[in-house]
């Protein structure tokens, strides 16, 4: 009776076992993590525990209104390790517009980088809407940026407009 | 170990594990790779080939005799046993072009030569052993090192030469050593949880009597 019991607790915590491995190994082909720090912030996020390091948030805000972006993108890493961070993965993403822009030409390269992590933090945020009150920018919204580093990457007959060294940075 | 540990806790982790491991996939990024539909397919022609030589009894998994929970434990052992069979396969197949082609017809008639041969369990687990150890060679050992981006000139001038003549369809892209070794550990654990799983025994088997009565091995009886 007692060996019988065992045998059911057995299969019963087994049971429950393969099932958290299973979700676990489907979890981690769907989102394909990079690094250690993403599968643990990203487990993390799941049950709500994952929060970014504030300081070094901090630090990539004050290097970005510097205008000192790669050392902002940095700091943001190391603030949001996991890539879980919508707010964080904004401002990343407008790092790359910032730097990328300028009056004759935009770089490609940066707008594409850009482009990516506008994807990501509009996907990390709540139903998709992501908003930052930051009175130091001009684009607040994650549509707004995707829209200015997309048009920034097409091939347009105003490009060849003389007045466009007159728009400002955004 | 009890049986209920075996069927509950240490085959389906096994097979998970191979799952997980065989997935991996290292090279500039880290992509964890599910297993193709084709490696679906020649999966279930390997778990076929599992059973029918009595590696494994599928009625000492699910049976009316069993308790429920008995059977949902295995048959989340046999649900895995097919995944990680194809991601076995998936594993020695290599990444592109004409190899990747010839391996799957290969792992294909192979299964169904296999199948048609009803080795026993003990000539199958060898058989899987050789054979996965040759695709592995060929694979992770050949095909690599003639991927592998050249140190020296002659080396470089060679696979340029190999390049031109295969038309690019030979090299596959570069991956990291500790793709390796995960896929060596995934197929290793695999053929030993195969081992692991409960077999139909000779006794309890008629065709596998006669198999052993054609075979000559009577006269020992």
């Amino acid at each position: 009776m007692l060996a019988e019991r065992n045998d059911t607790a057995i299969r019963v915590a087994g049971l429950v076992f393969t099932v958290l491995y299973a979700a676990l190994i489907a979890w981690l082909f769907t989102r394909q993590p990079q690094t250690v720090a993403q599968i643990t912030g990203g487990l993390a996020s799941t049950i709500g525990a994952y929060s970014i390091d504030d300081r070094s948030f901090g630090d990539g805000l004050r290097f970005f209104r510097n205008d000192q972006f790669v050392e902002a993108r940095m700091a943001f890493a190391r603030a949001d390790p996991a890539v879980r961070d919508a707010r964080t993965q904004f401002y990343i993403a407008y790092s790359y517009y910032r730097q990328g822009w300028g009056r004759l030409y935009h770089d490609d390269a940066l707008y594409a980088e850009g482009a990516t992590a506008i994807d990501r933090a509009i996907a990390l945020a709540p139903s998709g809407r992501l908003v930052v009150d930051d009175e130091n920018l001009l684009m607040h919204t994650g549509e707004e940026l995707k829209a200015e580093l997309e048009a920034g990457r097409r091939r347009e007959a105003s490009d060849f407009n003389p007045m466009r060294v007159f728009r400002e940075r955004k | 170990m009890t049986g209920a540990m075996r069927e509950a806790v240490v085959l389906p982790a096994a097979f998970l594990t191979v799952l997980l491991l065989g997935s991996v996939r290292m090279a500039q990024s880290t992509v964890l790779a599910p297993p193709s539909v084709f490696a679906l397919v020649l999966g279930l022609l390997l778990v076929r080939v599992v059973v029918q030589s009595g590696a494994l009894a599928p009625e000492r998994l699910m049976a009316a005799s069993r308790s429920a929970m008995a059977n949902l434990n295995g048959a989340i052992v046999l649900f895995a046993l097919w995944l990680a069979a194809a991601q076995v396969v998936a594993v020695l197949i290599p990444e592109s072009g004409l190899p990747r082609i010839v391996f799957a017809v290969f792992l294909l008639i192979l299964l169904i030569n296999t199948a048609a041969a009803a080795p026993d369990r003990i000539r199958l687990l060898r058989s899987l052993a050789v054979t996965f150890g040759a695709l592995f060679l060929l694979k992770f050992v050949v095909l690599r090192e003639l991927s592998a981006t050249g140190t020296s000139g002659l080396k470089r001038v060679l696979q340029a030469l190999l390049e031109g003549i295969t038309l690019g369809a030979l090299l596959q892209p570069p991956s990291h050593p500790t793709t390796s070794y995960l896929a060596l550990l995934s197929l290793v654990l695999f053929l030993v949880a195969v081992f692991l799983l409960p077999a139909r025994s000779i006794e309890r088997s008629g065709a596998l009597i006669r198999r052993h009565t054609t075979s000559g091995l009577e006269r020992h009886d």
